[in-house]
């Protein structure tokens, strides 16, 4: 799923706004009197003292939860508005205060607060598996918690109908104690197993997280998750009637009642995490350089496995920086996408680690402040495709002119060539049959000579339109012959290891055959010398000469055709010509 | 004499086939591929194999390949291969191992119908026929001290026809000189050189290949 984030925003997208004041103020409010109310039972109540402890021990802390669970909640809601936690936790605290009806002596109360009695428990469970988002994600939390539900509220029932809690139970339509207790021995150990089961998931969820150290706030909130493990062994004691019950009771209600504090700073991590997009103003503000965007928003998010791509609408691709097509990941691949746009056209998308999903703020504060670096990022990645676009129609032309030349290369050969050879044979044949005739054996004389002329004539342009032994065997035999040919002594060392592409040895030859032929031309040099070698990308052609120097790149109309042909294929061509000292030319053809 | 040839223009072949036939040489075989080829050098073991370099289907160097097969699996056919281009690097190869029985020539050469029969003779004869512009390419190579250099003209040209695979009657015959005078010049050659005297004339062929080569 991606969260589409129109920029510029900091708040979440298509979601909740915060409460309103009026919202926030009555729920205080009801807190309040909510806690006010549960200790007027707790302490008007004589028989909750036998039962859990001195009244005003267990209604201090019993309110303790209340308050952090509604206040807490109040204050994820505010600052979350997107996340369902916030309510969650309300709703949670009021369920505790509600339990407290059971402290009273009235029928009524007494029953609505017994029947929910063990919901809490569950609730916490449900808070704890639902963190930050509100929402159970997975298939094994909802089952958990709606078959915690079931044990809580339905065999909460049978017992009160069984007729458990004595006078003020308005349900005890069909007593039978004996039975009750095994309903309360079964529904307190499921419960406890449902929450250990609780933990277990928690634990397992962590482990598979992303990148702890974005979140050492988790560490502290699994901490809690023990109050989760203290309430399943405050069950199992109540049935199995283990030591210090009460102390126990007490000790869970106080961690339980810590762990919204757990929450709101694992809120307030967040807050701190926002404050590092205002580093991301600042930096991008200075200089907003593309490349270094990625890891400005890698250290903002605390992601360092950040990875950005853009969109190009005119190639409808993403593409990176440097205008390289990317595939966008699939949740499957455990890689979260969000989608950055910008005035609601698309624009950026940040892959990132699915545990930022929890901050759906953060992750559109980040993009906005990035914004026009984001913009800047875009168009660079839109450049570079542009140019790599042109760099391959430049090589395609390129190559597809040598096919032509090859084509035509062949044709001169196996057609024209063959035809004069054969004609000349028919010729000399006939010079033979002719015996003498002075004035005839001179005319065929000068057919042959003219033969000859056509020949070589043919063969030069032949070779200029394709080196047909290059193609068959590569550059150092192709490079032999053009050194033999040369017009000054020419020392050759070829190292390639094996062929290269064709159009690696195709741009290779011709660089080598149109500096000898510059040399012949223009440098009355005594000597040249030509290299011809691999380094690990590249191949590398070196031709030196010891003649006049001071060659403009207009001399020969080929270097400007010859470094079309290497820039083509991604190299550079360079010449040094110093007056009076010489031609140095190098090109570099980048090859696998 | 016999002769089988590998050439996939019908002209050029018909041409060789006529003038290999008017010169007294009987044409067992023609075929326009290589694998054709080793048949028929398997069947009618001729003298001496004439190959185009370039045969089909790739027209890269088929026609190497095969002549370099022959030499292996027949080591008395003798191989002449022709070619479009002089590539040294083709020659080199297929001289690589020895001299004996091996032609290479620019199919122009074919014009010059005494000659090149000569040539077809020699090979078949297990001597060898490398083109001028071969043995004169690789004499113009630069060498440090070029022992070359230290040649007479006369033992320069003599040189140029023993590399390309003439007899010693042979280099007489055309530079109009006394066969004794010949075995003088080559004698001093080879001081020049500082190769090793050696009897076989197709020997002394690669003996000067590879001193030019290195």
């Amino acid at each position: 799923m991606a969260i589409s984030a129109p920029l510029p925003l900091v708040a979440s997208p298509g979601v909740a706004r915060p409460p309103t004041r009026a919202v926030v103020w009555a729920i205080s409010l009801a807190g309040c009197a909510a806690g006010v109310a549960s200790f007027v039972f707790a302490l008007t109540n004589d028989a909750i003292g036998s039962e859990l402890g001195e009244p005003l021990v267990i209604a201090t802390l019993w309110n303790w939860m209340t308050l952090t669970y509604v206040l807490g909640g109040l204050l994820a809601w505010w600052r979350r508005p997107a996340s369902r936690f916030g309510p969650l936790m309300i709703v949670t605290g009021f369920v505790c205060f509600l339990v407290t009806l059971a402290w009273t002596s009235s029928d009524v109360p007494f029953t609505i607060g017994q029947a929910l009695d063990k919901l809490p428990a569950v609730l916490f469970l449900y808070v704890f598996l639902a963190f930050p988002s509100g929402r159970l994600t997975g298939r094994i939390e909802r089952a958990l918690v709606a078959a915690a539900f079931v044990t809580a509220i339905a065999l909460e029932f049978a017992r009160m109908v069984l007729g458990d809690y004595g006078a003020h139970n308005l349900l005890g339509l069909a007593p039978h104690l004996a039975v009750s207790e095994t309903v309360r021995h079964v529904q307190l150990l499921v419960l406890s197993a449902f929450l250990l089961g609780g933990v277990g998931v928690l634990a397992v969820r962590r482990r598979r997280a992303g990148p702890a150290l974005r979140r050492s706030v988790d560490v502290l909130i699994d901490a809690f998750a023990l109050g989760l493990v203290m309430l399943a062994f405050l069950y199992v004691s109540l049935v199995v009637g283990g030591p210090a019950v009460t102390e126990i009771r007490w000790a869970t209600f106080v961690t339980l009642g810590l762990a919204p504090l757990a929450f709101l700073i694992g809120l307030l991590h967040a807050r701190l995490a926002r404050s590092s997009v205002g580093d991301l103003f600042v930096e991008l503000r200075s200089n907003p350089a593309p490349a270094d965007l990625r890891d400005a928003l890698a250290r903002s998010l605390r992601d360092p496995s950040l990875t950005l791509a853009y969109w190009l609408p005119e190639f409808e691709s993403w593409a990176d920086l440097t205008g390289s097509r990317v595939e966008l990941p699939d949740r499957q691949a455990g890689r979260v996408t969000t989608l950055l746009d910008r005035d609601g056209s698309r624009m950026a998308a940040l892959v990132h680690d699915p545990a930022l999903e929890d901050e759906p703020e953060l992750l559109a504060a980040v993009g906005a402040a990035a914004g026009i670096a984001l913009e800047n990022g875009r168009l660079q990645a839109e450049q570079q495709a542009h140019l790599e676009e042109l760099k391959g129609s430049r090589a395609r032309v390129i190559e597809a002119g040598q096919r032509e030349r090859q084509r035509l290369e062949r044709n001169l050969h196996d057609g024209a060539q063959q035809r004069l050879i054969a004609l000349s044979l028919e010729l000399s044949v006939l010079e033979k049959e002719l015996g003498e005739h002075p004035d005839a054996e001179k005319r065929l004389d000068a057919a042959q000579r003219e033969i000859t002329a056509s020949l070589e004539e043919l063969r030069a342009v032949a070779r200029g339109l394709h080196p047909a032994v290059l193609t068959g065997h590569g550059l150092a035999v192709a490079l032999e012959q053009v050194a033999a040919r040369a017009s000054v002594p020419v020392r050759l060392t070829v190292e390639v290891g094996g062929r290269l592409p064709e159009q690696v040895e195709v741009a290779a030859y011709y660089v080598v055959t149109e500096s000898v032929a510059n040399i012949a031309k223009h440098a009355r040099a005594t000597a040249a010398t030509v290299d011809v070698h691999r380094t690990n990308e590249a191949l590398v052609v070196e031709i030196v000469d010891d003649g006049l120097g001071g060659a403009d790149s207009e001399r020969g109309s080929g270097l400007r055709g010859l470094a079309d042909r290497v820039e083509a294929l991604g190299g550079r061509l360079r010449v040094w010509t110093p007056g009076g000292r010489g031609t140095r030319v190098r090109a570099e053809i980048p090859c696998e | 004499m016999r002769v089988a040839i590998a050439e996939d223009s019908v002209l050029l072949r018909e041409g060789l086939v006529r003038i290999l036939e008017e010169s007294g040489l009987e044409v067992v075989g023609q075929c326009t591929n290589a694998d054709d080829l080793l048949l028929k050098v398997r069947s009618y073991s001729p003298d001496v194999a004439i190959i185009d370099i370039r045969l089909p289907p790739t027209h890269n160097d088929e026609g190497l390949r095969a002549a370099l097969e022959i030499r292996a699996q027949h080591p008395s056919v003798g191989v002449l291969v022709l070619s479009q281009y002089v590539e040294l690097g083709l020659a080199l190869k297929l001289l690589a191992e020895s001299a004996e029985g091996v032609g290479y020539l620019l199919k122009d050469r074919i014009r010059n119908v005494d000659d090149f029969i000569a040539a077809v003779r020699r090979v078949a004869d297990g001597g060898s026929a490398l083109d001028p512009i071969i043995v004169s390419t690789l004499l113009s190579r630069e060498r440090p001290d070029d022992p070359v250099a230290k040649l007479t003209p006369r033992e320069r040209e003599i040189l140029e026809l023993m590399a390309s695979g003439e007899s010693n009657q042979g280099i007489a015959d055309k530079l109009v000189i006394t066969r004794r005078a010949v075995e003088k010049h080559v004698s001093s050659i080879f001081g020049k050189l500082d190769l090793p005297a050696t009897g076989s004339e197709s020997r002394r062929v690669l003996a000067v290949l590879l001193f030019l080569r290195a």
